[in-house]
């Protein structure tokens, strides 16, 4: 449980500290006033990643050169810092060497927003970005080798597009490294993705409240056997300058009766796919970890009929510490009793009504 | 005007600077320590300087620190000279003499294949590499750089060219960590010491 949250220096912040409730916490507010960088801020502590950027420097306040963030979960302070080029990592004041050591002890989590209907309707980026939050967080290996994997892309990328005739006998130096975290990763996104679906499909069902058989399918792109696979695409490699497979290429398709939910869906249900991901998601977490996840919730209840309101409440896990930014309450308060609404006005952070 | 610290005092500080890991105040804190040593201490140092200038210099053939009598390990008499283990550093040589474990000779690449920093094989020590297996009589090559992507691609790289060439090629294991348990070890080290797992039950 999370019980005490401090940012310093982020985004909007100057500084800002408040408790959330053991059930429900409410950041009320108008637009743009900094109530998603406070979900935000939660995930950076307790994922040292951000949902909304790549960059944690884009983290760091105007004028300011590093942030701070720390909360209190379960009785123990973690306290994540970040300058651009140093970032510090502590629990109840011991340094963590390695992010997994920080990690480890560091709660689930589950972050919703608006943007998530591009799960369904947007480009693969965005899914593999979801593949790659879950991934990291249930399985310790899937990280490093993410990271390795990148690593190994980006050099061999460069390769590629360095001279006038590929040089194979150094790209190919790559193409090995390459290999072995691909491996690693496309064992872990397909079962991963196995492990999903079935959850994803039981939240389809709750909430649009009539069959709708939800499929998920990953659809690796040579990840298996880079080597070879790459090896097939010399011709293709030279001519377009980048590594033509691997899971960078990846995507897992999602089919509502065996259709493309992308094409064949209507935009309704798209939108309870898009909720099913994500609280199948936490079931998931639920599942694997025995521990409910932390819920962000970003003003996700706007664009949604009360009937897919009442049900995305119904589903969401009930053990879970939820943490909601809305722009108005009333409506809320028919669902549930908040243990405490704060409310955020121009990067500031005041306990509200 | 600004008052500054006297020109020779600024040209310490800036040649302090360029160290590594140090910064400006660092660098100036450092100066202002060396000044207020004993007469004759920093005649001392700076002799210490000129002298590792002139004495010490990479050696021709394997890249260890060499002296005005030679490299250490070329012109040692006892070691085998059958044996190559190819390393990124000089400096990576001792923490290996230290273990005891190789007494064949060396070559530091100085440095690894790092294309985004550009670093490519014309900047390693290859070259020297393939003319002394040429003309050596090694028998076998053990590839000794780092674990990591870039000293994988590395190693990579050095055993493709190394292919042709008539010699045994080895990688140095990767695996358990010596008196861990099977908890500590992190994951990828734990999957390459499943690859790369020993047979005990009849050759061990």
């Amino acid at each position: 449980m999370l019980t005490h949250l401090k940012l310093r220096h982020l985004r909007c912040f100057e500084v800002a500290a408040c408790q959330p409730g053991n059930g429900t916490t409410v950041f009320l507010g108008e637009n743009a006033q900094g109530k998603t960088s406070i979900l935000e801020a939660v995930c950076v502590a307790m994922r040292l990643q951000s949902p909304r950027t790549a960059n944690l420097a884009d983290l760091i306040r105007f004028g300011e050169k590093e942030f701070a963030v720390s909360a209190t979960l379960a009785g123990q302070e973690l306290l994540f810092g970040y300058s651009g080029n140093r970032r510090r990592m502590t629990i109840d004041s011991e340094t963590m060497r390695s992010s997994g050591d920080y990690l480890r002890q560091s709660a689930l989590v589950v972050w919703m927003s608006n943007d998530d209907m591009a799960l369904v309707r947007g480009g693969s980026e965005g899914r593999r970005r979801f593949l790659d939050f879950l991934g990291s967080q249930l399985h310790p290996p899937y990280r490093p080798a993410l990271r390795d994997y990148e690593r190994a892309l980006r050099a061999r990328n460069f390769l590629l597009k360095r001279d006038a005739y590929p040089r194979w006998d150094q790209i190919d130096a790559y193409t090995r490294v390459l290999a072995e975290h691909a491996a690693i990763l496309t064992r872990l996104r397909r079962e991963l993705v196995a492990r999903l679906e079935p959850f994803a499909a039981e939240v389809q069902a709750e909430v649009s409240g009539r069959a709708e058989p939800l499929g998920l399918v990953y659809e690796a792109a040579g990840g298996d056997r880079l080597e070879e696979v790459l090896a097939g695409f010399r011709d293709e490699e030279s001519r377009k300058r980048g590594t033509a497979a691997g899971p960078h290429r990846d995507d897992f398709g999602i089919t509502l009766h065996g259709m493309a939910a992308s094409r064949f869906a209507s935009e309704g249900q798209q939108r309870t796919t898009a909720l099913a991901l994500k609280i199948g998601q936490a079931r998931l977490f639920l599942a694997e970890s025995r521990r409910p996840p932390l819920l962000l919730l970003d003003d996700i209840f706007g664009e949604l009929d009360p009937g897919r309101r009442n049900a995305l409440m119904a589903a969401l896990p009930v053990h879970s510490q939820k943490l909601i930014t809305t722009t108005h309450l009333d409506w809320l308060r028919d669902h549930l009793q908040p243990e405490s609404v704060y409310e955020v006005t121009r990067g500031m952070v005041a306990p509200g009504t | 005007m600004n008052l500054e610290y006297p020109t020779a005092l600024q040209s310490l500080i800036l040649h302090l600077k360029r160290l590594p890991g140090i910064g400006s105040r660092s660098a100036e804190r450092m100066s202002l320590w060396l000044l207020q040593q004993p007469v004759g201490t920093l005649a001392a140092l700076s002799e210490v300087l000129v002298q590792v200038e002139q004495e010490i210099k990479p050696c021709a053939s394997c890249g260890f620190f060499a002296t005005r009598e030679g490299c250490a390990i070329c012109q040692a008499p006892d070691r085998d000279p059958r044996l190559l283990c190819i390393v990124e550093q000089p400096t990576d040589i001792l923490p290996i003499e230290r273990t005891g474990a190789f007494r064949g000779h060396y070559h530091a690449l100085g440095g690894r294949l790092a294309p985004l920093d550009n670093v490519g094989p014309e900047d390693l020590r290859i070259g020297e590499l393939m003319d002394r297996i040429r003309t050596g009589e090694f028998e076998e090559v053990v590839l000794a750089t780092g674990a990591d992507v870039a000293g994988e691609a590395t190693a990579n790289y050095l055993a493709e060219i190394l292919r042709s060439s008539n010699v045994r090629l080895t990688r140095l294991a990767q695996g358990m960590p010596v008196g861990g348990g099977l908890d500590t070890a992190d994951s990828l080290t734990l999957h390459r010491a499943f690859q790369h797992r020993r047979n005990l039950s009849h050759d061990a």
